[in-house]
């Protein structure tokens, strides 16, 4: 059964230059022509969620997401196309709307619970269960004002996921707060899951998405780029295909390049004769499209542009890969992979291809050079370049170790057995 | 239609309420004297006008502290319901900007904290009954039906205001302006009999008017309403709603982008 239906949906936004908000200005301003521009916040957008499935809607800031969001949960009206949503939905946009600073965290409790659309009685049984999840009973009484903005979330957090949503409209708002609470708040969301809850999902963090939803949208600049398989939406949104996505990845590495030429003239980090020089470096994803984004453990090959002024005979090629911190991952050279080359003139390229990016999360940086045989320089780019890794597992840390679980219990052996159990490693 | 937003602000009245109570608990919380502010307004105001009235201008009308009391009260209840109504969705912007529910909710539940402050004034009121040792009858049956009326009108004027004001910030000052000239258009401090028959007719136009005279008159005067005033009452509370209603839910869809 459909549980979200949404038909050419269109809005507009009218932005005033000069905004009227008296009635003077608006008299006054009868004869002038109105002046004011239209934003196209969202163009056109088709979709339907079923019932018990989970939507999950990911794009650049400012690609419509939250309009999207909110228009869905009645607080924005289209422009034009319907919305139709056939079952009751609880927003969570912001955590703790209509909090009052002067009143107590019960009394909080109560009138926030009520917006969340709970009953009274409801609401009294589980008060004190609210409370103590939220780890607050010695401060049952206490004025809000005089907590703290963490205990706050908490309990706001700990009311909001007592209500019994049909559909669960999920903002990124709740990304925010420490690990702990994100865990929380995941694990919450998998177990409304569970229970065959309807869940639009909005976030950055396409961990997460990948983790919870069966579909995805992607937005760009408010029209709908394409709705389907969430790994398929990823990694058209992590590589781009088609024109519109791959022209801001470019953008974005002229103005790395721009900048690190800045870089280069104050810190001296570009050395060497310059007999062949390296023009440009690139990196291109698992569809050959030049971009600085990459899924964890996706393939990706640099590609090294140079001009070697005059021939040149056996050069060296290497590379060196550094944290954001700076530490020195990786390097390896053409020697080292026994790719000699026997003399260079001209233009050309070549390539180091990576079969498998082992980096699970965050930015890395580049070092390029070219030099002899015996180390001396011809060109060398100290960290000039760099790309993105965005985490597809769950797993942490800076790189993967390939490895596997292997749980050896001895048949005999019952207390062992029973230990395993109660951590709830695996049976048997 | 209606009847459907009707069922639907049913559905509501637990929140109605929730937001009601909160706001009258709020409004005293961190005074000294708590509640007694609420009454100490109403005595303060009927002091200084019961001193100049009666001394300076030589009013005489039977039960004058009482007279003017209960046009205080209900003066009071319908400038307080419509200012605060008036800020209730622009003093909420989170909650216009992150959830939806009907948002009249708003309105009606600040309208119902105006009723319960001025419930609580009127206890000083029934003091003053008793010991004025006015006599009651059976026609002090008719005050909760005037004020019914009352405060649907408030109710009516509270929603074109709030819906207003989100566009017109210069509609507060105006809306001051028209309930300081009011007070004094409205037989509060006189009866309207200083009036000649042609002028008393105009007066009369103003459904406040009617409904502080049949106050009066079933409250603390033990004589029935007119039949005509509760007619009037009754059609203009249902005018000023309808009104105030269709303003209403015109600029309603619009709230979340201009707040």
């Amino acid at each position: 059964m459909t549980a979200i239906q949404v038909e050419h949906l269109h809005k507009t936004f009218r932005i005033p230059h000069e905004k009227r908000t008296t009635i003077f200005e608006t008299l006054t301003g009868v004869f002038k022509p109105p002046n004011y521009e239209i934003f196209h916040a969202l163009k056109e957008i088709n979709f339907t969620v079923e019932e018990g499935e989970a939507l999950g809607i990911i794009g650049e800031n400012g690609s419509g997401k939250s309009t999207l969001l909110k228009i869905i949960a009645n607080i924005l009206q289209p422009s034009s196309g319907k919305v139709t949503a056939l079952k009751k939905i609880t927003p969570f946009l912001e955590l703790g709307v209509g909090f009052q600073s002067d009143l107590t965290a019960a009394e909080n409790i109560k009138i926030y619970a009520t917006i969340m659309g709970m009953q009274k009685r409801e609401i009294n049984n589980k008060l004190d269960d609210i409370i103590e999840f939220a780890g607050l009973e010695k401060f049952r009484d206490t004025k809000l004002k005089n907590f703290s903005s963490g205990m706050q979330v908490r309990l706001a957090f700990s009311t909001a996921i007592q209500t019994d949503p049909e559909i669960l409209l999920m903002d990124e708002v709740l990304a925010v707060g420490d690990m702990e609470f994100q865990q929380k708040c995941l694990d919450v969301l998998s177990q409304f899951r569970k229970d065959g809850v309807t869940i639009v999902f909005v976030s950055h963090d396409l961990g997460a998405v990948r983790r919870f939803c069966d579909k995805t949208l992607l937005l760009n600049k408010g029209e709908q780029v394409i709705l389907g398989n969430t790994v398929e939406v990823i990694d058209r949104y992590v590589y781009g295909s088609g024109n519109e996505v791959p022209n801001s990845f470019e953008k974005q590495n002229e103005s790395e390049i721009v900048e690190t030429e800045v870089k280069s003239e104050d810190k001296n980090s570009m050395c060497g004769d310059k007999n062949i020089e390296i023009t440009n470096v690139e990196f291109y994803d698992k569809f050959d499209n030049k971009g600085a984004r990459f899924n964890s453990f996706d393939p990706m090959t640099i590609r090294i542009f140079y001009n070697a002024h005059e021939k040149i005979s056996n050069p060296v090629f290497g590379i060196a890969l550094y944290s954001e911190n700076g530490e020195n991952l990786f390097g390896t050279n053409t020697e080292l992979k026994n790719a000699s080359i026997d003399s260079l003139e001209g233009k050309g390229h070549i390539e180091l291809m990576i079969e498998r990016i082992p980096m699970i999360t965050g930015r890395f940086l580049l070092t390029v050079a070219v030099h002899t045989h015996d180390q001396k320089p011809y060109d060398w780019h100290d960290k000039q370049y760099s790309f993105d890794v965005i985490p597809t597992c769950r797993e942490v840390g800076l790189f993967e170790i390939p490895c596997s679980w292997k749980i050896c219990v001895q048949p005999s052996d019952f207390m062992n057995r029973f230990e395993i159990n109660k951590n709830g490693l695996n049976e048997k | 239609m209606i009847f459907r937003h009707l069922k639907e602000l049913y559905d509501y009245r637990n929140l109605i309420w929730q937001l009601a109570w909160s706001e009258f608990k709020l409004r005293y919380k961190n005074s000294i004297l708590g509640y007694f502010w609420s009454l100490l307004e109403p005595l303060l105001m009927l002091l200084v006008l019961y001193t100049v009235f009666s001394n300076l201008m030589k009013i005489k009308v039977e039960y004058y502290q009482l007279f003017l009391f209960i046009g205080i009260i209900l003066w009071g209840f319908l400038s307080r319901a419509t200012t605060s109504g008036m800020f209730s969705i622009v003093g909420k912007p989170g909650m216009v900007k992150k959830i939806y529910f009907p948002r009249d909710i708003f309105i009606i539940s600040s309208c119902i904290t105006a009723l319960l402050m001025s419930i609580f004034e009127s206890l000083v009121f029934v003091m003053f009954m008793i010991y004025f040792r006015v006599p009651i009858s059976i026609n002090l049956a008719f005050a909760p039906l005037i004020l019914l009326f009352l405060f649907i009108i408030s109710l009516g004027l509270s929603l074109a205001l709030s819906a207003l004001h989100v566009f017109y910030r210069d509609v507060q000052f105006i809306w001051q302006v028209l309930l300081q000239v009011g007070f004094y258009l409205t037989p509060i401090l006189y009866t309207i009999d200083i009036f000649p028959k042609d002028l008393q007719r105009f007066v009369l136009l103003n459904p406040i008017a009617r409904v502080i005279i049949s106050a009066r008159d079933t409250i603390i005067y033990s004589s029935p309403a007119k039949m005509e005033d509760l007619l009037f009452m009754l059609l203009s509370s249902i005018a000023f709603l309808l009104v105030g209603y269709i303003i209403f839910s015109k600029l309603e869809p619009r709230f979340a982008e201009e707040i």
